[in-house]
């Protein structure tokens, strides 16, 4: 009887029965949630991950999805600034404000490259608080993974044993897949970059990065640029790395300058993906990175 | 190796001079070495064994402290300055087929109001040639864990300053509900909410400019919003209690000249107390997936008081004065659809944006200086005006937008016994905008209008050439 009262209690009990209700501005983050929430959790993305995160519109869906939202889990570091804070500030939801428990960043878990750039825009579209794209470093997302564990314990203190738990099966899936990656990519040559998303990647994998085909961040390649990256890296060996939003001309004329590949990374895995569907975007970027071979 | 040879020869190099120095300070300095090579050749061992180890290890975790250590907080430069600050540099080079003239000729469009526009700034009083449009200052800050607050200043090319918004917002009411107070934009229709470097066009559409102003409709305060728990549909619901000044459907009491204040007919009623404008606005978003979003709208303002004195002595020496007295109304009803593409720089875009609004006032002959029959004459008098606008992402960074504005499709003052009907004014406007970097902007504008100034068409042409700046903090990509 006692147990059926018990079964009774937990199914009627809200904070038992409904999952939290995340909302996550890139897929990455949503992979996190689901996957160190496991049950818990319920993940929406708000930046479809088949553009860019840093020009969005503050949309009338993404307040509506705020408002209802128990916990915002955003990359951070400004990538977001141009529509987050005014989506956050229209939701009317006090419980996602930024310092609340109900506002998670990803890049404050972490120590962040290029941190402490002077604050100058005659260097392009700079972020002074560090590069904010630590989606792509598997180390990071671990580390951010055990934050965000003990973000969600504080929120639903009775399965906290269960996140730290998930939190410790995704950092061992990840260094499980480490070697190869790390492997596949032994003594690459390096390759060219669009824009400073793939960084921290490429900083972990020790592969380095030759150029960038923007000349400051946010600006399009310019003709001048270009000759100029084509003329440093004319003879030796590489690829080029592109997102699918980020035009292609420049891109190509430098392949076609150096004779090097050209080849269309993914920033992010499919809105519902999994840890394995974020994994992939780290394998495709490994294996667009051995279309060359040292 | 290499490197350790280059240090040692170096510091040999740099304690050549030894005959000079006694023998004690010798000593020194060689132990000194000796310790300096010490910690190098320790570093240089750790680099290597760590070199050689990084190949195989799984990397390392990002941080040192213990597993799981959660910090609260954002990532923010803009937060290092308290309050956060922007400013954003507006200027036009402007050319009519008016010899000048066609601002003046947008001042006396025919409407209810005619000739009773108040004379504050104007983002449309341009001089033929460079003009440095209003400079716009903001500050915002948390003020504290309950309160938000913002400032918008807008500077002319003169240096007077005026206050366009002031307010406070709560940041921690419940159930979705918002409470803001100050002056503040109200947030009736699409457009109204929107400073003017948010603005598509380099000038404002003829429907808000003859029925609520330049800059739209801006009074202090209150206003209460709620976003209900609508599942998967946006709505806000807002209410605004305002003091309603100097606005074409809503005004504080009106003085008559002091030299008919003892002669003529009729009286103008003390003036009421403010609040004497309520606003209710509720928008409607369904969604619709990520490339597609669409809101409705729908305005509705009140206004308890709107008083009016006619003195056309001047003009005319014959002419009596007289007042009128009564209240007005507002209402609009807008649309807006937006697409939007994985196109760099809002490449293949598009938006497509349309509002309508009628404005009334009820008034009647409440003084006259002459002629006492007048007196409680009804002078009711209707307006009405719309836009549509389409803006196209056509390249990165490059859009080409299209407006046609009307004002004045209704226009008329029924005196009771006869109704004096005015002529509508319309325009297209084309604008080509070149985003040629977050913060920089350059928009090309062409408008054609036909003008109805005092019962005659008027087409007046126009050309803009635009610069925006905007230093400081990152602005709000706003819907």
């Amino acid at each position: 009887m006692r147990k059926l009262i018990l079964l009774f209690a937990l199914l009627f009990s809200p904070a038992a029965w409904a999952a939290l209700e995340v909302a996550a501005t890139t897929a990455s983050m949503a992979m996190l949630a689901r996957e160190i929430g496991g049950e818990a959790v319920s993940a929406r993305v708000l930046a479809p991950p088949d553009r860019d995160p840093h020009t969005l519109q503050a949309r009338p869906s993404m307040m509506r999805a705020l408002r209802d939202a128990d916990l915002v889990v955003a990359v951070g570091a400004e990538l977001e600034v141009g529509w987050l804070p005014a989506a956050i500030a229209g939701a009317g939801n006090p419980r996602i404000l930024p310092g609340r428990p109900g506002y998670f960043e990803a890049a404050a878990q972490v120590p962040l490259l290029e941190a402490g750039q002077a604050a100058d825009r005659a260097r392009g579209d700079v972020h002074p608080m560090g590069n904010p794209h630590v989606n792509l470093d598997p180390a990071r997302m671990a580390t951010v993974g055990h934050a965000l564990a003990e973000r969600l314990a504080r929120l639903r203190p009775a399965d906290a044993a269960g996140f730290r738990a998930r939190a410790a099966a995704f950092e061992r899936a990840v260094e499980a897949r480490w070697p190869a990656w790390r492997a596949r990519v032994a003594g690459h040559p390096g390759a060219v970059l669009h824009h400073k998303d793939g960084l921290y990647l490429f900083d972990r994998l020790g592969v380095p990065v030759l150029g960038y085909l923007e000349p400051v961040p946010g600006l399009p390649p310019s003709a001048a640029h270009l000759s100029g990256l084509a003329g440093r890296l004319k003879g030796k060996s590489g690829v080029i790395l592109r997102q699918a939003w980020q035009p292609a001309r420049g891109a190509d004329f430098l392949a076609g300058q150096l004779g090097w590949p050209v080849r269309v990374v993914p920033m992010e895995p499919a809105v519902d993906a999994g840890a394995d569907g974020w994994f992939g975007v780290i394998d495709a970027w490994v294996e667009a990175l051995a279309a060359v071979k040292g | 190796m290499f490197r350790r040879t280059l240090l040692a020869s170096a510091l040999l190099a740099a304690s050549l001079p030894a005959p000079v120095l006694a023998q004690s300070e010798l000593d020194a300095l060689r132990e000194e070495i000796r310790q300096m090579r010490q910690h190098y050749e320790a570093r240089l061992a750790e680099m290597e064994n760590r070199l050689k180890n990084a190949g195989t290890q799984a990397p390392a975790r990002a941080e040192t402290a213990s597993p799981g250590v959660d910090r609260l907080g954002e990532v923010s430069a803009g937060g290092a300055f308290n309050p956060r600050i922007s400013v954003i540099l507006d200027g036009v080079y402007y050319s009519d087929n008016k010899r000048g003239a066609g601002p003046e000729l947008y001042e006396h469009i025919d409407g209810i109001t005619h000739g009773h526009g108040h004379d504050g700034h104007d983002h449309g009083g341009l001089e033929r040639g460079f003009n440095l449009r209003e400079t716009e200052i903001a500050f915002s800050a948390t003020v504290s864990p309950y309160f938000d607050a913002n400032l918008y200043l807008a500077v002319d090319s003169h240096g007077g300053v005026e206050v366009e918004e002031a307010y406070f917002d709560t940041r921690m009411l419940p159930g979705g509900l918002k409470l803001r107070g100050g002056k503040f934009l109200s947030g009736i229709g699409y457009l109204n909410g929107q400073h003017p470097h948010s603005w598509d066009f380099v000038d404002q559409n003829l429907a808000y400019r003859s029925l609520l102003g330049d800059h739209g409709l801006s009074d202090t305060g209150l206003q209460l919003t709620w976003l209900p728990r609508t599942g998967k549909v946006y709505s806000l619901l807002g209410l605004e209690l305002l003091q309603g000044n100097d606005h074409h459907f809503v005004s504080g009491a009106a003085e008559l000249p002091e030299d008919v204040h003892d002669i003529g007919f009729g009286d103008m009623a003390g003036g009421k107390a403010g609040p004497r404008l309520v606003t209710a606005f509720a928008k409607f978003g369904p969604d619709l997936g990520d490339s597609h979003a669409l809101q409705f709208g729908v305005s509705h303002a009140r206004g308890r008081q709107i008083q009016e004195v006619h003195d056309h002595r001047d003009e005319n020496p014959n002419a009596s004065v007289h007042g009128l007295s009564g209240d007005g109304w507002l209402w609009g009803a807008d649309l807006v659809y937006k697409f939007d593409a994985p196109g760099a720089g809002g490449h293949g875009d598009f938006t497509l944006a349309a509002e309508y609004l009628r404005q009334r006032k009820d008034l009647e002959v409440a003084y006259h200086q002459s002629n006492a029959a007048v007196i409680g004459a009804p002078r009711k008098s209707t307006q009405d005006g719309y836009y549509v606008q389409a803006v196209y992402g056509f390249a990165p960074d490059w859009r080409v937008g299209v407006r046609y504005d009307v004002t004045g499709g209704i226009n008329e003052v029924d005196r009771g016994a006869s109704v004096s009907k005015m002529g509508k004014s319309d325009r297209w406007s084309l604008a080509l905008t070149r985003d040629i970097t977050e913060f920089s902007r350059l928009r090309l504008q062409a408008s054609s209008a036909d003008l109805m100034v005092e019962g005659d068409k008027e087409r007046v042409n126009q050309v803009f050439l635009q610069y925006q700046h905007s230093l400081g903090t990152h602005g709000a990509h706003k819907f």
